[in-house]
C-alpha cells in the first residue's frame, strides 16, 4: 500500500470504487488491500481484542464484497467503510460485558467563582518522551481511552489518532463540526486528567530521589 | 482580563488556530501571566501527541493478515 500522495490515492480509490460498483471483483481484492489495515485498527482501538477486530474486518470487507455494487456514492467512501466498521465494532461490544465507564465531568478542570485554575498544575509535558515505549506507559495510556464514554472516545479515535478532518468526522458521525470538536475537546480533557495523575506523579517521584 | 475556564475552553480552536485575532491575542495575554495554564497548555498538547503514538500503529497480526489473505482470496472467486 505504498501510496503517499493523498490526490493520487484518491483518484486511485475512486476509480477502483467505480469497479466495484460494476462488479469488477479485480477491485475487491485491492480494495481490500487498501483498506484492511484501517479496519483493523479502528476495530481494535474500539474492542481491544484481536480475535473482534480479525472478525469485524472480515464482517467490513465481505460487505463491501457483497453490496459494494451498491455503493450510492452520497458521501464518499471511505466514510462509509468506517461506519460499517464502527457499527461492526459495536455489535461486538455490545455481546460483551464491560465495565461502566467514568462519568467524564468529574475528570473536567476545576475552577474557583473567578474562573481561574484550582488545582496545582504540573508540566509533565518533557518528561514522556523516555516513557513512551515502556509497556508500562502504553497501558496507562490505553486504560485512559479505554475508559472515554463512547461518544467521545470515537470522536477521539477517528481526529486524533486516524487524523481524520474535523469534517470528515462529522460526516461519519453525522454530527455538526461543533459538536465533533466539543466532544474532541472533552475527551483531550479527560485523558489529560488521567494521564497527569500518572506522569505527574512519575516527575514528583523522580524530583523527591 | 479573560479567565482560565474560558481559555480552557477556547483550547481547541486556539491550537487549531481558528480563534478571531483579538481573542487570540487575549488568550496570549493571559497565557503570558498565568503559569498554570501554560503547564495546561503545554500538557493538553502532549497528550494528544502520546495517545496518538500509542493507539495508531494496530499492525495487523501476521497471523490475521493471512487468514485475512484466504478470505479474500477465497470471495474474490465466487
Ligand atoms: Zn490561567
Amino acid at each position: 500500500m505504498g501510496f503517499s500522495d493523498p490526490t493520487k490515492d484518491k483518484a486511485i480509490e475512486e476509480q477502483l470504487v467505480k469497479d466495484l460498483q460494476a462488479g469488477e471483483m479485480r477491485s475487491f481484492e485491492q480494495l481490500a488491500n487498501l483498506y484492511q489495515k484501517k479496519i483493523y485498527s479502528l476495530s481494535f482501538n474500539l474492542t481491544r481484542n484481536a480475535t473482534d477486530s480479525q472478525d469485524v474486518t472480515q464482517e467490513v470487507l465481505l460487505i463491501l464484497f457483497r453490496k459494494g455494487h451498491t455503493f450510492q456514492g452520497k458521501s464518499a467512501f471511505s466514510s462509509w467503510v468506517y461506519r460499517i466498521t464502527l457499527n461492526a465494532s459495536y455489535m461486538k461490544l455490545r455481546s460483551r460485558k464491560r465495565e461502566p465507564s467514568v462519568s467524564i465531568d468529574d475528570l473536567l478542570p476545576s475552577f474557583n467563582k473567578a474562573g481561574f485554575q484550582q488545582e496545582k498544575i504540573q508540566d509533565w509535558s518533557e518528561s514522556t518522551e523516555s516513557l513512551l515505549f515502556d509497556n508500562e506507559t502504553r497501558e496507562v495510556i490505553q486504560k485512559a481511552v479505554d475508559l472515554l464514554p463512547d461518544k467521545e472516545k470515537v470522536v477521539f479515535i477517528l481526529r486524533d489518532v486516524e487524523g481524520l478532518s474535523t469534517e470528515k468526522v462529522g460526516n461519519i458521525l453525522e454530527l455538526t463540526i461543533p459538536a465533533v470538536k466539543s466532544r474532541l475537546h472533552r475527551a483531550r480533557l479527560f485523558l489529560r486528567k488521567k494521564l497527569a495523575n500518572y506522569f505527574g506523579e512519575y516527575k514528583t517521584r523522580k524530583e523527591s530521589k | 482580563m479573560i479567565c482560565c475556564k474560558e481559555c480552557i475552553e477556547l483550547l481547541h480552536d486556539y491550537l487549531d488556530g481558528e480563534l478571531n485575532p483579538e481573542i487570540e491575542a487575549s488568550l496570549e495575554e493571559h497565557f503570558a501571566d498565568c503559569p498554570p495554564c501554560i503547564a495546561f497548555v503545554n500538557t493538553y498538547k502532549s497528550t494528544t501527541r502520546l495517545c496518538k503514538d500509542t493507539l495508531k500503529s494496530n499492525d495487523i497480526p501476521d497471523a490475521v493478515k493471512s487468514r485475512l489473505k484466504e478470505f479474500v482470496d477465497k470471495n474474490k472467486n465466487t
